[in-house]
């Protein structure tokens, strides 16, 4: 590739050219990391496609399709889609609140027809793409400490809210983790950022002590000590430590998990695969799945980087995280480290909605990376 | 808002800015990579043996269930013993267990005493680890609620349901019912029914006495299970509702008592100790098995404190005993009947008179009578009831004889009812004297005498006694007693499906006549009136001597003197005389004359057989001259 070939006027608009500009290693990354889900899901319903592992690779295969069709989209046309989105994402949330289908005591699905939306995973796209569009129009110097920065904050607050009302605490911590850390990418004072942790460190005591309810000071104690309720909620944290740990360096073997298979492993096709796939493949293959999401997180930064607009830079960025988010929640969550929030590991863990979610974010960082020499306005009507 | 410009003139200033921020948290997302890489190599590399333990032990495993009691249920359906739910408190001990503790902190939520807990200390420490113990049982709602809401900070202690034994009727039915109780060391086997694991359950109880005891197999049903599954230390990590295997509950078993007689029966003693025995002289039913006094036997259920067993065991009319069968006696005057059965078949004449002069010598020594009854036959020797005749027929008959035609009448024997507990009594002939005495093996004639009264050896138990009285009011067949109508599906045989009596039925009748005489115009004639017009009550009085009289407890005959020096007071009887349905027995230990004791007894639980019977209602019911039945009230006109 040569500048001067990229250079020629209209040249970077060819189709050929663009599939040339998508990062395939980043896609090969993604495909891996979903491969070995779709493995461990066959491997836990006890050596059968049913019923996770093909639709889980089937549902891929289409994403992977979508993702680059998205690729090809012109960050401007996402840009001028950001607060319609976001909006449309706020309007289901409400909806879901008042009219919602309630499953398992919590209200996050809204039946249109056949479809079934989550308008949870509608609001993280659309958040991430109205705070990069925020930003893209404010002056640099007030990204830094202003009151516009409200905005953002309020933008990332409402959902975050809203979603933990359902109750999802889990993706509430997300939207609002990756509101937060969208803002500090942005020029977030660091100072600011370092009094609000100090803050937030010496109220957690009077908060645990004083405003928590008893059950949920033991949920919390739970996670410290797991042993101390064996059979509730230690139950989780327990035996995916015992899945991990027995896996030891080179697992049992592939089909041939205990904790997975004999159904010991609660959720194991969604939120605690990570430790399916531990047990089966032992230190070594949880070294190697990490590495790959270090490379698919390190990857989709540097593509962000790459952007010659601040939307750009900041959408990709803000995909990155929530995926990263994610990553570092689930792991810690089935390591024993967190408590059980349900997150689940992207890609990995089955689950329709969230794939979709993410393989649409790797379509938009994927676009600023094809399209990260077009300039992005931010004047209205100026696409489409 | 300045109108932003495609290209910022700070953009290197911003895009600076965002690749230092990016950097700082490609950073840290990286420590937190590496963070869970280091988390897994500790959990995978360093302590890879001890979870690997851990994933090897964690396995399904099965708590048995205990299955529902089967009901006990009297002829009519009525429930003499059923189950109810039961809040109680379990405590299992692991090696981290602080009993004291648990106890104290449960000492705060539910009442218990000092001595209490010291025993709970004992028993939650002697029972295995993990096994639970029932600490409390039959917690009020209250406190069960009170123990489920605090139960995360009670560890090792679980609230549960689960069902307990209940008698409702308490007394009336526990010695034929029994009960049951907790499982005692000795209860358990090695092999057999009674090495089945549920035994170990908290809380599960066998029969112990009784119907209970003796049914106890169908009536325990068998246990389920609840599938949990369990950690490498044993303990319930979590259940699986689906793996659950549902318990068989027990069968129910039908008796043929009637619930309406039994209750009455203990109404009618009273204070007084002695049995009461029912049977349909044409099926065989017992309808009645009373002891008196009684207990309540929702007390063994529960566990009997020391007092409490004290107190029933010494109080002197031994409520704990089973007078009805376990008890033995002499039969006294009501063994007269056969007697004179003996007397007829062997051809001796019944229009034979003795003299009754109060007291006769035979033997070198008087026999004493209770009056002089004058010159007399058979009939009137047994309507009044004369010794000095029956010592006479007996010597002229013999001892072997009578007791062959006892035999046949069911005493001496042990009858089949189904419930354990029974003595055989004595029957005396020569074979006897031989077998128990072998230091005097021969049947002197003065001994003689004493049996034709139905006293020396002779010794009979209420049942054998209403077998008899059946089998008189039968006439024609040799019934048995039947107590158990069905256990579940299985209707047990009648008691009427047996040979007939080896006996000219014309005998058979004279007695029966005698006996009808004997509540007409005999010992019975002012004690035992049915008033229930043509239905005629025939039977027999009994006085027997309770131990040997010495010339100076001469006096005690009768209602006299210190209660256990009295005599038994016996009735046999049967109605209607001329169409028999209903036989009884009734006992009144140390209750004196047989006429004045036991006879009104009698009486009142046979009106409330008769009454119940819709022919005999029918019968007594007379249409009243105009038409009208009797007992409706005539509609005013």
């Amino acid at each position: 590739m040569t500048a001067s070939a990229l250079t020629r006027p209209g040249e970077r608009e060819r189709l050929i050219v663009k599939l040339g500009q998508i990062d395939w290693t980043f896609c090969a990354v993604l495909t891996a990391i979903t491969l070995a889900g779709g493995a461990m899901l066959w491997s836990i319903a006890g050596g059968s496609w049913t019923p996770w592992a093909a639709k889980h690779l089937i549902l891929f295969a289409v994403c992977l399709a979508a993702m680059i069709a998205l690729a090809m989209v012109d960050p401007r046309v996402w840009f001028a889609l950001a607060y319609p989105v976001y909006g449309a994402g706020l309007v289901l949330l409400a909806a879901v609140a008042v009219v919602g289908h309630a499953s398992l005591g919590a209200k996050r699905w809204l039946d249109i027809g056949p479809i079934r939306l989550q308008p949870s995973e509608i609001i993280k796209i659309g958040l991430v793409l109205a705070i990069a569009r925020f930003y893209h129009s404010l002056p640099p110097g007030r990204a830094r400490l202003s009151w516009w920065l409200l905005i953002p904050a309020a933008m990332t607050a409402i959902p975050a809210a809203a979603v933990a009302h359902q109750p999802d605490l889990g993706t509430a911590l997300l939207i609002a983790a990756t509101g937060g850390i969208m803002m500090i990418l942005a020029g977030l004072s660091l100072r600011l950022v370092g009094a609000g942790l100090v803050g937030v460190v010496a109220i957690l005591p009077p908060v645990f002590m004083f405003a928590l309810k008893g059950y949920q000071r033991a949920r919390l104690l739970t996670f410290l000590d797991p042993e101390a309720d064996r059979s509730g909620a230690g139950y989780h944290i327990i035996q995916s430590k015992i899945a991990l740990g027995s896996g030891g360096l080179l697992g049992k073997g592939f089909g041939l998990g205990t904790q997975s298979q004999l159904n010991f492993l609660p959720e194991k096709s969604t939120d605690f695969i990570f430790s399916s796939l531990a047990e089966e493949f032992g230190f070594v293959g949880c070294a190697s799945i990490l590495l790959l999401y270090a490379a698919a997180i390190f990857m989709s930064l540097r593509m962000a980087s790459l952007s010659h607009s601040h939307f750009g830079r900041l959408a990709a960025a803000g995909v990155t995280t929530t995926f990263a988010l994610c990553v570092l929640i689930n792991g810690a969550m089935v390591m024993g480290l967190a408590p059980v929030v349900g997150v689940p590991m992207p890609l990995l863990s089955f689950g329709g909605t969230v794939m979709i979610t993410m393989m649409v974010g790797f379509g938009l960082v994927l676009a600023v990376r094809v399209h990260r020499y077009s300039e992005v306005t931010s004047g209205r009507g100026a696409l489409i | 808002m300045t109108k932003p410009s495609i290209i910022f003139n700070e953009v290197n200033e911003r895009q600076g800015l965002f690749h230092r921020r990016a950097f700082l948290f490609g950073a840290v997302t990286g420590a937190g990579l590496l963070a869970l890489g280091g988390r897994l190599g500790q959990l995978q590399l360093l302590q890879a043996g001890r979870y690997l333990t851990l994933s090897e032990h964690n396995e399904f495993g099965f708590r048995l269930t205990p299955p529902p009691r089967g009901l006990i249920l009297d002829r009519y359906g009525v429930v003499l013993a059923s189950n109810r739910p039961d809040f109680r408190l379990l405590v299992a001990k692991d090696e981290h267990t602080d009993i004291e503790a648990i106890l104290a902190n449960l000492a705060r939520l539910v009442p218990m005493d000092d001595a209490r807990r010291e025993r709970l200390t004992a028993d939650i420490q002697a029972a295995p680890r993990r096994a639970p113990v029932a600490v409390m049982e039959d917690m009020t709602w209250e406190e069960f609620s009170r123990i489920n809401v605090r139960a995360p900070e009670l560890p090792g202690v679980t609230a549960d349901m689960g069902e307990v034994r209940v008698y409702p009727y308490g007394g009336s039915f526990a010695h034929v019912i029994g009960y049951v109780a907790k499982v005692s060391e000795a209860d358990i086997t090695r092999t057999g029914p009674n090495a089945d694991p549920i035994l170990l359950n908290p809380g599960f109880r066998i029969g112990k006495q009784g119907v209970e005891k003796a049914f106890d197999l169908p009536l325990r049903g068998r246990a389920g299970a609840r599938k949990v599954e369990v950690d490498v230390k044993g303990r319930v990590v979590r259940k699986d509702p689906g793996g659950d295997i549902a318990s068989t509950p027990g069968e129910p078993v039908r008796l043929t008592l009637d619930a309406d007689i039994q209750n009455r029966a203990l109404e009618v003693f009273g204070e007084d100790s002695g049995a009461a025995v029912m049977m349909d002289c044409r099926s065989g039913d017992i309808l009645c098995l009373a002891s008196a006094p009684s207990f309540d036997a929702n007390r063994f259920v529960k566990g009997l404190t020391g007092a409490e067993y004290r107190a029933l065991a010494a109080y002197d009319r031994k409520p704990l005993f089973n007078k009805a069968l376990t008890a033995t006696y002499p039969p006294g005057s009501t063994f007269k009947t056969m007697v004179a059965l003996a007397a007829l078949e062997m051809g001796i004449d019944p229009a034979t008179t003795h003299t009754c002069n109060r007291v006769w010598f035979w033997g070198g020594r008087p026999w004493h009578c209770d009056k002089a009854h004058g010159t007399l036959d058979m009939h009137d020797a047994i309507k009044t009831s004369c010794d000095i005749y029956f010592f006479q027929t007996a010597l002229a008959v013999g001892p072997d004889r009578i007791a062959a035609v006892a035999r046949r009448f069911g005493l001496g024997a042990i009858h089949d009812i189904g419930i354990p507990g029974q003595k055989p009594g004595i029957v005396p002939d020569t074979a006897y004297k031989r077998r128990a005495f072998p230091r005097d093996p021969v049947w002197h004639p003065g001994e003689t005498p004493s049996m034709g009264i139905g006293q020396g050896y002779v010794n009979v138990n209420a049942l054998q006694l209403c077998v008899m009285a059946a089998r008189l009011a039968n006439g024609r067949r040799a019934i048995e007693p039947r107590l158990i109508h069905a256990i579940g599906p299985d209707v047990q045989s009648p008691g009427n499906a047996v040979p007939d009596l080896p006996f000219d039925k014309a005998h058979i009748d004279f007695v029966r006549a005698a006996m009808a005489a004997v509540v007409e115009s005999g010992t019975a004639a002012h004690v035992a009136q049915l008033g229930l017009g043509p239905i005629k009550l025939a039977g027999k009085t009994g006085t027997a001597q309770s131990h040997n009289y010495t010339a100076a407890a001469q006096g005690a005959h009768g209602a006299q003197g210190a209660w256990a020096l009295r005599d038994h007071a016996w009735f046999i009887c049967f109605a209607p005389y001329d169409d028999p349905r209903y036989a009884m027995s009734v006992l009144v230990e140390h209750g004196g004359f047989g006429a004045d004791a036991a006879a009104p007894k009698a009486v009142q639980l046979m009106r409330v057989a008769l009454l119940k019977d819709p022919e005999i209602r029918a019968r007594i019911v007379q249409p009243l001259p105009d038409g009208s039945a009797a007992g409706t009230p005539a509609t005013p006109t």
